[in-house]
């Protein structure tokens, strides 16, 4: 069973990360109040929990039906990409070492993993009920709105369509990673790259985060930019899949932000005449611009 | 190639002139006018060359690259479109939407009849492995007519002139028989090489190892778990999906050859090497002349049966060439009396299966005369051709015969297909010597060995040749996994015993590495092909498709794509007693030579073959007159 492998490695390493993460970001006062915040928190976040999880369900059913969907309906989209930037990723490439290949395919399985599920376990720890809020919907518009292009768009990636320029790094390096990707999606969703615009969208959520993370966000920044960079270097994703990536993740977050905003207000107004605390969760959140 | 908008464009300049013109418009004017609009302006060719990516095939995308730069050389807009294999075969063998394919053909061609679906203009409108090039040329079809009817000498000879028509005239283009490369281990099974695993045979002839031989796999308690009870699974991973989703043997788009679908259902027989066809299902059969048509009498194996327990008739053998020959079995069973054969159909539209069409078409009619016997009327052909019929796969008249009605959505009737092609046929009912466990579509499937099957039965003494046991497997289960690399790293590390669809030359190295795992190379295979489509403009013109196939140029495809695993071909005939001398490679193309040198065009000679052949340039882009 070597998936079961892939995978077992995978949370190993990812719970290795968060380990360290937690005692560095989140810090030892706020754990020791997590048991009684945490529950709270996530209590309020779970509409937007609830979305993400529908999406995600829908993701899956769609994946089901694979390709086929796409083939009936989609436009096959690689040519066109491939008109645009040509062997764009194979520059990317042509600065590739070993210690670079080991590290892009590192970011890539783990540090993404890492990168998306950091953020949700410390906002839930630290009781920012509204971070989390905004993060899980900025998620869910991310999964929902990258699925319909998906099937919408069929395209190849690179080292589909060029492998006499673009070598498949993170397969040929790692063979039985593609065990794992190949349950998690199909090589004709390319376009838009998710990888981008999750990360982006983690690094977006950080940076506005800053003044309570001062240590997450670069960690997170950086590593977000690994990802990015990581999708083309190993040939997976083109750099007008990245592009669009960042297009949706900015697009994702400030919608987000806007509905939580608006729900804020809508709260307050309520809570004027209820007389109800507009904040169930953590006491440091500050509404910022 | 599209059409561009400067018809549109020229007529409408022309209209605005003349109403520019508003008074001064003369008759004569006019008469100008009408002159000017039968002069269209010209337009670059263009070239979409569809593919399948490189994680299906590891060469297809690569080869397609090459032959766009060098179609690029000579002034032509070439562009690659990859797409899955079943799409790909949807697009090009069922609705013809192609300028150019880059594939590799569905089986070996063993014998020059088995050109004959391919390239006979009587399958242009047939959809399938039949002419999907619409190729169309009054001598090759008589070529492809002679080659059936004679013997001898005068059957080589129109076999010869055949190949060399072809190369000339390029209905597609042949580029190489690659080597099949695959990854094995030799600690459970042995007979790895020589077996071909690309037909059901191969599969069958692999023999396991002693017990205790067994090395540790990397999942020790299931190897454990099997030694105790000596029940061996025969694992195998593959990177083509189909087989997990469709069993259907005639839904043309879901196969690539005939290897898992082979081991469901029985031929009567089966071709050789050599390209004989032997006894399988058929206990034997004889042919005698009557009424001047050559008659097999076929003579099934006693007590076989079906995966379902339904005993196997000649009824079954019958039906299934009525069933090849019109899926909607409208024209009434042709073993009727009166002999309707196909064309004598009343109503309905034929909807002939998009396989095996030229097999199925020797046959004029096929009788069961008692439950074992079946009495088989060819069409003009000798019997060396005709014993031919008898290797497509036999079908249960008792589950086919209610997929006859054509394919309707909600009420909706879409297009001439019947539930026969469509159907995914899970869980199949066949005869052959392993039958359907489980699948998960996309991910999976499981056979095991059919207790009944005579290959279990029978004494060796009766079995056909080099098959005297049932399989040496107690199961056989095929995973697919995303691409070649990743199926070999499945076998080297012990989780599979044989990458069941061939592997790319890049992971040679790799194999040779692992310890425990055996290279398999063999050479015994399908050509790849560029198949032009002969409906479309410019490629309607032989001279045209002659002059691109002369921007080919092979021994750098070997050198460069296949890594020299595989042999530049001008003939798609593997057997090479067929092949006539002056055809056999020898270094360069003997009928459509390369234009310049080395594996680059000489993009001033192209120039100037594309010229002479009618075309001309503006500047350095080919150009033809949109008409």
């Amino acid at each position: 069973m070597s998936l079961l492998a892939v995978v077992l490695e995978v949370a190993a390493v990812v719970g290795l990360l968060h380990l360290v993460s937690l005692v560095a970001v989140v810090g030892v006062d706020d754990l020791r109040a997590a048991p009684r915040r945490a529950p709270r928190t996530l209590r309020a976040a779970l509409s937007p929990l609830a979305t993400l999880a529908a999406v995600l369900a829908v993701n899956g059913v769609i994946r089901r039906l694979g390709a086929e969907l796409s083939w009936l309906v989609g436009v096959n989209v690689t040519g066109v990409i491939y008109a645009i930037e040509g062997a764009f990723v194979a520059v990317v490439q042509s600065f590739a070492t070993p210690a670079a290949t080991a590290y892009f395919g590192f970011v890539y399985v783990f540090g993404y993993v890492y990168l998306l599920t950091f953020p949700l376990l410390a906002t839930t720890l630290r009781g920012h009920t509204r971070t989390l809020r905004t993060l899980i919907a900025a998620y869910g518009l991310n999964y929902g709105i990258g699925l319909v292009c998906y099937v919408v768009f069929i395209a190849y990636g690179p080292r589909n369509l060029m492998p006499d320029l673009v070598e498949s790094l993170l397969f040929t390096s790692w063979p039985r990673s593609q065990l794992l990707t190949s349950q998690v999606n199909v090589n004709t969703n390319v376009f838009p790259s998710l990888h981008t615009s999750l990360s982006v969208t983690v690094a977006l959520v950080a940076y506005r985060a800053r003044d309570r993370y001062p240590r997450w966000t670069p960690v997170a920044v950086a590593l977000a930019a690994s990802v990015v960079v990581s999708t083309m270097y190993l040939g997976i994703h083109w750099a007008t899949d990245v592009v669009a990536g960042v297009g949706l993740a900015v697009g994702s977050v400030v919608a987000a932000e806007r509905y939580e905003r608006r729900r804020d207000a809508d709260r307050r107004g309520d809570s004027g005449r209820s007389g109800e605390s507009p904040e169930p969760g953590g006491s440091t959140e500050r509404t910022r611009g | 190639m599209e059409r561009s908008p400067p018809t549109v464009a020229t007529r409408r300049r022309v209209l605005a002139g003349l109403a520019g013109g508003g008074v001064a418009a003369t008759a004569g004017c006019i008469g100008r006018i009408r002159s000017v609009s039968g002069w269209e302006s010209s337009t670059q060719v263009r070239l979409d060359i569809k593919t399948v990516p490189a994680d299906a095939d590891p060469y297809a995308l690569r080869i397609a690259r090459q032959l766009r730069e060098w179609y690029r050389a000579a002034g032509i807009d070439a562009r690659v479109t990859p797409m899955s294999e079943q799409e790909l075969f949807r697009q090009v063998l069922l609705n013809r939407e192609f300028d150019a394919f880059v594939a590799r053909m569905p089986a070996r061609f063993r014998t020059p009849d088995s050109l004959f679906p391919l390239l006979h203009s009587r399958f242009v409108e047939t959809p399938g492995w039949q002419n999907p090039f619409g190729y169309a040329d009054l001598e090759v079809n008589e070529l492809l007519e002679t080659q059936r009817r004679t013997t001898g000498r005068r059957r080589a000879e129109a076999a010869a002139t055949l190949q060399t028509e072809i190369a000339r005239t390029q209905p597609f283009t042949v580029l190489a028989f690659p080597d099949d490369i695959r990854a094995a281990r030799p600690d459970r099974f042995r007979g790895w090489q020589g077996a071909d695993l690309r037909s059901p045979t191969g599969y069958l002839s692999l023999d396991r190892t002693a017990p205790g031989r067994e090395r540790g796999t990397a999942d020790g308690t299931t190897a454990t778990a099997e030694a105790a009870s000596d029940r061996r699974t025969l694992r195998v991973a593959t990177t083509d999906p189909r087989a997990t989703a469709n069993l259907n043997p005639l839904a043309v788009e879901f196969r690539r050859g005939d290897a898992v679908t082979g081991l469901l259902y029985d031929s009567l027989g089966y071709e050789t090497d050599e390209g004989t066809t032997e006894p399988w299902l058929a206990e034997s059969w004889a042919f005698s002349e009557v009424d001047d048509a050559h008659v097999a009498r076929v003579t099934l194996r006693p007590g076989t049966t079906w995966h379902d327990g339904t005993p196997l008739t000649a009824a079954d053998v019958a039906f299934t060439y009525d069933l090849l020959a019109d899926t909607t079995l409208d024209g009434g069973p042709s073993t009727d009396d009166g002999g309707t054969t196909a064309d004598g159909e009343g109503e309905g539209e034929r909807v002939p299966a998009p396989r095996f069409q030229g097999r199925s078409s020797l046959v004029a009619d096929a009788e069961a005369v008692d439950d074992r016997t079946v009495e088989v009327r060819f069409v003009d052909c000798d019997p060396t051709v005709a014993a031919r019929a008898f290797t497509v796969p036999v079908f249960p008249e008792h589950v086919w015969m209610n997929r006859t009605d054509t394919v309707s959505l909600g009420g909706l009737e879409f297009g001439p297909a019947t539930e026969a092609l469509v159907t995914n046929n899970i869980p199949p009912v066949g005869s052959g010597p392993l039958r359907f466990v489980r699948n998960t579509p996309r991910e999976s499937l499981v056979l095991e060995p059919f207790a009944d099957h005579f290959l279990a039965r029978r004494p060796p003494e009766e079995l056909p040749r080099g098959f005297a046991d049932a399989p040496a497997f107690d199961r056989l289960s095929v995973r697919v996994v995303g691409s070649g690399v990743t199926a070999v790293e499945v076998v080297t590390d012990g989780d599979a015993d044989v990458t069941g669809t061939p592997v790319g030359a890049d992971t040679v190295p790799r194999i040779g590495r692992a310890g425990d795992t055996s290279l398999v190379v063999d050479g015994r295979s399908a050509p790849y092909v560029v198949g032009y489509n002969a409906l479309r403009q410019p490629l309607t013109n032989p001279q045209f498709r002659n002059t691109l196939a002369r921007l080919v140029h092979r021994p750098s495809l070997v050198r460069a794509v296949f890594e020299g695993y595989a042999r530049p071909t001008v003939s798609p005939l593997s057997t090479r007693r067929w092949v006539p001398s002056e055809l056999r490679w020898s270094g360069e193309d003997p009928v459509t030579p390369f234009i310049g040198s080395d594996g680059t065009v000489d993009a001033e000679r192209a120039r100037e073959a594309f010229r002479t052949a009618g075309y001309s340039y503006d500047g350095d882009r080919l150009v033809r007159t949109a008409r």
